[in-house]
């Protein structure tokens, strides 16, 4: 195992030396590529008095609050068209043309709608992670199988139970899908309206490292959005086995 | 993407003139939507902050007539054409090689573990230390944010490449060079395809991320400096122009995708 392990890790050992080597050494400029002590030095620093924390706080904060909106309108419109004619008719068109927009490039009416502040940056998340949701539940509801939907019916269950007993859990799989999509979608909004529009957030400070010129706190900032990252991400598959347990 | 999937009424005629109409019923809940925006415009919204989409379409339409734009348009195309094309020639060449030698795919995979994580636009402030403001560090961002669903999506391919095949090769003799380019390749391009597909719409954010703050020049820079100096129906109409090239791209890619691959 421990040997495993190794063959597996050894690259990036070598690389981290290299980069520390390279970063040391007087051949490259210091701001380009700080010496990766330098970096986990200024992380470790700013995680300790409390900085990052707050930072990546204020981050996930706007996310998940922009992603909730987006689960809780996206999931009730694509059922919808899933199952309605009517509604699919609506909105087949209207995601069609939605989903493609680049949503950051909203980034600027976004500000001289709602401003520069928390709401601004939040609709915006929503915007961004609603087509993907309301997509992956348009197409996760339409496919399920109408046996089972008529097998149900006939044993007279009311439409409101069909759709909570029956519809729901066999499209549960596909509405997870359009969430972890939308997922690393409210993070790239979240951030980059981080960095143009100030506010705090990892985004912010990372874009503030470039712009006073101090490369290790850019770093730093990576290093805490990977972490963020891979988090949220590990989080959402296990909320995916465990709502899913049962199939 | 989505909308060709909607069925076709049965009260429909066939033919030409029945195509138009069921195009027509197909895209018509648009034209309700900005008609409806072009009421809320100046009536629930001030004009000055939501310009109506006749405003905003004239706009379009005077940049593109007047070439005006054409320069800032060619280099955002540009821009995705660099970064896209690096990330399918590094991306096959990796996906292919890790899936066919162990040694590559212990070097690289880790690597990509920790990249996976990372939304890569979020890295424009690392391009711009780098590169400072410009193509360049568009390009990388690009290439960045396409890399792994193309690398993913040939290295999947080139693991399930029928083994039997391979084999019938090398006892004929065949050069390893040769299985690549005249087996292991062709097998794995619908699904190569299939990662570029799902890298344009990405492609498209990634540009626009890395135009917005590490560009004074394409498309993304158009928005915010028009957003900047209040000229709003210029920022609009940028970001219809935008968002129309990502529309276009994917579905001229899915035009080019089922005329090229009639045989699979």
């Amino acid at each position: 195992m421990a040997k495993d392990t190794l063959t597996s890790i050894y690259s990036l050992i070598l690389v981290l030396i290299l980069w520390e080597l390279v970063g040391r050494s007087p051949i490259i400029y210091y701001n380009f590529l700080p010496p990766l002590s330098d970096i986990l030095a200024l992380f470790w620093e700013l995680t300790a008095s409390g900085v990052m924390i707050q930072q990546t706080i204020l981050t996930l904060q706007r996310a998940l609050a922009g992603l909730a909106i987006a689960v809780a309108l996206g999931v009730p419109i694509g059922a919808l068209a899933g199952r309605h004619r009517l509604f699919d008719w609506f909105w087949s068109p209207v995601i069609a043309i939605g989903y493609p927009v680049p949503v950051i490039s909203l980034i600027p009416v976004f500000m001289l709608w709602f401003g520069i502040g928390d709401i601004s940056k939040i609709i915006l998340v929503a915007v961004g992670a609603f087509w993907p949701v309301a997509l992956n539940t348009r197409d996760a509801t339409r496919t399920v199988d109408e046996n089972l939907v008529w097998s149900a019916r006939m044993m007279g269950t009311s439409d409101r139970r069909l759709l909570w007993r029956v519809v729901m859990p066999a499209a549960a799989p596909g509405i997870l899908t359009g969430i972890q999509i939308a997922l690393p979608i409210s993070l790239i909004v979240t951030f980059i309206f981080e960095m143009i529009a100030g506010g705090g957030g990892l985004g912010h400070l990372q874009i503030q490292g470039f712009r006073q010129f101090e490369s290790t706190q850019v770093y730093a900032a990576i290093i805490a959005i990977m972490v963020v990252g891979l988090g949220l991400d590990r989080l959402l598959r296990s909320f995916r086995d465990w709502v899913l347990s049962w199939e | 993407m989505a909308g060709a999937t909607a069925e076709r009424s049965e009260l429909v005629p066939d033919g030409a003139l029945g195509s138009a109409i069921s195009f027509v019923i197909e895209w018509f809940p648009l034209v309700i939507v900005t008609a409806l925006w072009e009421l809320a415009s100046g009536w629930a919204v001030a004009e000055s902050i939501l310009p109506p989409p006749s405003v905003v379409l004239v706009r379009t339409f005077d940049m593109l007539a007047t070439g005006s734009v054409l320069p800032e348009l060619l280099l955002s195309v540009y821009r995705v054409a660099w970064g896209l094309g690096l990330s399918i020639a590094v991306g096959v060449l990796l996906g292919i090689g890790m899936a066919r030698s162990d040694s590559v795919e212990n070097f690289f995979e880790v690597f990509l573990a920790m990249l996976y994580p990372i939304p890569k636009t979020a890295l424009v402030p690392l391009a711009l230390l780098w590169f400072g403001r410009g193509t360049q560090t568009a390009v990388l961002i690009i290439f960045l944010a396409c890399l792994l669903p193309i690398i993913l999506n040939s290295y999947n391919a080139a693991r399930t490449v029928d083994q039997n095949l391979i084999w019938s090769a090398q006892m004929m003799g065949t050069s390893d060079r040769k299985i690549l380019w005249k087996i292991v390749i062709p097998d794995t391009i619908p699904e190569i395809v299939t990662g570029i597909r799902q890298a344009i719409p990405i492609a498209f954010i990634a540009l626009t991320g890395a135009e917005l703050i590490g560009a004074t020049d394409g498309m993304g820079a158009i928005i915010r400096s028009a957003g900047q100096l209040g000229i709003y129906p210029r920022m609009f109409a940028a970001i219809v122009l935008i968002s129309a090239m990502a529309f276009i791209a994917l579905r001229g890619f899915d035009r080019l995708e089922r005329r090229v691959f009639v045989w699979t």
